[in-house]
């Protein structure tokens, strides 16, 4: 029987699967995703995870407790950083450790670190730490992690090319984040913006997406922005970001206001997000320069979608109603 | 006879009802604590309606507030809106040109920015409701005043006491201790008073640019010890509209008598509604692992709508789209 390792359905998956998985397939390991977010694996996780952290990290503990006694290995890699001179969030690099201390009974856990702070050279060491648990040599599993990270880039130049992750994730079928996407375009476009296991998890934001098709909108978010054009406006910063994130969010952000090429701005954040505390201030003062609408969903574990859905309709009605009056509008009064 | 236009606005505290006239005049208001029991708080208020002024021609019905959808389930609406726009709506029926409107309800505050009588930005509280209605009235409570006189005694106050605002949590807290300390009534009120307005000013207020005239709207506003704390801290006039604690009302009102413009016959149910017996059932439902609570709401007859489900195998039972939630 083949050895499975489980990929938990959180965090870090929604940038990294499609790489995780090519490379455990060519090391002829098996993956195993938990499901989609639901109540049950909400449950779990803030029945888990110490209180103090966001939404989407006790999430994350749900999913690696659905996998525990289904798989041989769980992989949480320990995400460092993963550009050169950048960080993760604080929770990131501790978060296999998290994992360990809350959850009781697992499976091996692979959590080998990735650190490309001081060089990318470091992917090398990454990819034969993990053949190490699956016997296999160092110059097999650099290999198999070169091939994989070749089909990964494919899929990025996909998602540059307009392609939003969840119709690339349709194309490929098991990646399915978010289904019934209307294939129409309408021609108005809001950005959703946010970290990625925020705006493609549709339970934790209540599928906004779908929500804002629905109201015959095109959603844009940061991944369909070309990265060094993303670093390119993030460097008009005075300060350098050195959140990897937080480049993608500014510099997406700030490509898109300058560029008018959206009518709004909707910023979904987890309660308590150190980051977001930052980023979002960043973009809302560079939206109101441009007079760009914008507002902030800040998401926790509440499921009562009542008050999202007063602020969506609010935003949509706003649009609306400045779109109609458009050439009179004077923002400063 | 004359016709109306009726606004509804159920809120997390309060259930208004209003008529309105062609005019935009408001010839009837009902305010009522909805304590947890919408739907019942709904039937009484159409009651009470009915029996202060008759069963009078109803041109059109608006829902607004946090209960929007399940107002328009039980009364019958011609258009179900969000309160923000609904305030926004009555702010500018009363004064034109208003270009902020504060409003703080009982689970909910708002800044609506306005400028040429176009909403240009809002925002509103987060997940949390310090700095509400729900708060000053746990902390009034607290102190043994009644809500109603909160205000005035807030402005008795000669050295307001200072109070950590940001959480309701921590207020209380720091409260008693200033309680222990012996400092009097109307120090500790207006100290929460202005906890309260900093509370608003730092987070939903945040970043606006607050102009002149403000409108202050919501049940909060029946507080003048809020009232004198926002002016003192902005240093500006607050205009509290005469309705200000049903002005989402009006605003629904406003919202039915454009609709009713393109639409030839109202939803409304009927002045019957109030003698209906409504049954609400919840249940989780098991067909997956979302186990989503779902709420069925039946009159004597039929079922009048399901929701809660994420997947629409219950809400989608229900043929009309308009009783199905978002």
């Amino acid at each position: 029987m083949r050895l499975k390792v489980g990929i938990p359905r959180g965090m870090f998956y929604f940038d990294y699967y499609f790489l995780w998985k090519k490379f455990f397939n060519n090391l002829d390991v098996d993956v195993v995703v938990s499901p989609k977010t639901n109540k049950a694996i909400l449950n779990k996780g803030t029945e888990l995870c110490v209180d103090e952290a966001c939404l989407p990290i006790k999430i994350y503990h749900g999913h690696v407790d659905y996998l525990k006694d289904k798989v041989g290995y769980i992989f949480i890699p320990k995400m460092t950083s993963i550009y050169k001179k950048e960080y993760c969030c604080p929770k990131h690099l501790g978060l296999p450790d998290m994992i360990k201390h809350s959850l009781k009974d697992l499976p091996p856990i692979i959590d080998t670190q990735v650190n490309l702070r001081k060089s990318d050279a470091n992917l090398k060491k990454f990819a034969m730490d993990v053949g190490k648990h699956f016997g296999i040599s160092s110059r097999k599993a650099v290999k198999a992690f070169n091939e994989a990270y070749k089909e990964y880039e494919a899929y990025i130049e996909m998602l540059t090319s307009k392609v939003i992750p969840i119709d690339v994730n349709k194309r490929y079928n098991d990646m399915a984040f978010i289904t019934n996407i209307k294939k129409e375009r309408y021609g108005r476009k809001i950005l959703v913006l946010g970290h990625s296991y925020n705006v493609y998890d549709h339970y934790i934001n209540m599928d906004l997406i779908k929500k804002l098709n629905n109201r015959g909108y095109d959603v844009i978010t940061a991944e369909l922005i070309d990265e060094n054009r993303a670093r390119e406006y993030a460097s008009k910063l005075p300060k350098r970001m050195f959140w990897t994130h937080g480049q993608r969010i500014v510099g997406g952000a700030y490509y898109l206001i300058e560029e008018k090429i959206i009518s709004g701005i909707m910023y979904i954040s987890a309660f308590g997000c150190g980051l977001d505390s930052v980023l979002m201030d960043l973009v809302e003062r560079k939206a109101k320069e441009n007079n760009i609408p914008y507002t902030l969903l800040t998401i926790d574990e509440q499921t009562g979608e009542a008050g999202i859905n007063t602020r969506i309709e609010a935003f949509i009605d706003m649009l609306e109603w400045r779109n109609r009056d458009e050439a009179d509008i004077s923002t400063h009064g | 006879m004359d016709r109306y236009y009726m606004g509804i606005d159920v809120g997390s505290v309060s259930t208004n009802i209003i008529l309105m006239d062609e005019g935009k005049n408001v010839c009837y208001k009902k305010y009522l604590r909805t304590q947890g029991r919408p739907i019942e708080m709904l039937k009484e208020g159409i009651r009470e309606m009915v029996k202060d002024i008759g069963e009078v021609e109803i041109a059109g019905v608006g829902a607004t507030g946090s209960g929007r959808y399940l107002a328009n389930i039980i009364v019958g609406a011609d258009i179900v809106k969000n309160e923000i726009t609904a305030h926004a709506i009555a702010g500018l029926n009363f004064n034109p040109n208003v270009r902020t409107i504060i409003e703080i309800g009982g689970q909910d505050s708002k800044i609506i920015i306005l400028r040429d009588g176009i909403v240009v930005d809002f925002a509103m509280n987060t997940v949390c409701a310090a700095g509400t209605g729900s708060f000053l009235d746990r902390q009034a409570a607290r102190l043994g005043i009644d809500i109603s006189e909160f205000g005035s005694l807030a402005l008795k106050s000669k050295s307001p006491v200072r109070i950590a605002g940001r959480c309701a949590v921590f207020a209380e807290s720091d409260m008693i201790h200033k309680q222990q300390l012996g400092h009097n009534q109307a120090d500790i009120a207006k100290g929460l008073c202005d906890a309260l307005v900093r509370n608003y000013l730092s987070n939903v207020g945040k970043g606006k640019e607050i102009l002149g005239p403000i409108l202050f709207q919501g049940g909060v506003a029946a507080n003048i010890g809020i009232k004198k704390a926002f002016e003192e801290s902005l240093n500006m006039d607050i205009i509290v509209p005469d309705n200000f604690d049903v002005m989402g009302a009006i605003g629904a009102a406003i919202l039915a008598q454009e609709e009713m413009k393109n639409k030839k016959r109202t939803s409304f149910r009927g002045f019957h509604i109030h003698n209906m017996a409504y049954n609400v059932n919840g249940f989780e439902c098991n067909g997956c692992s979302n186990r989503c609570e779902v709420v069925e709401i039946r009159d004597e007859i039929k079922v009048l709508a399901r929701y809660g489900d994420k997947c629409g195998k219950w809400s989608n039972f229900i043929e009309d789209d308009s009783t199905k939630l978002a």
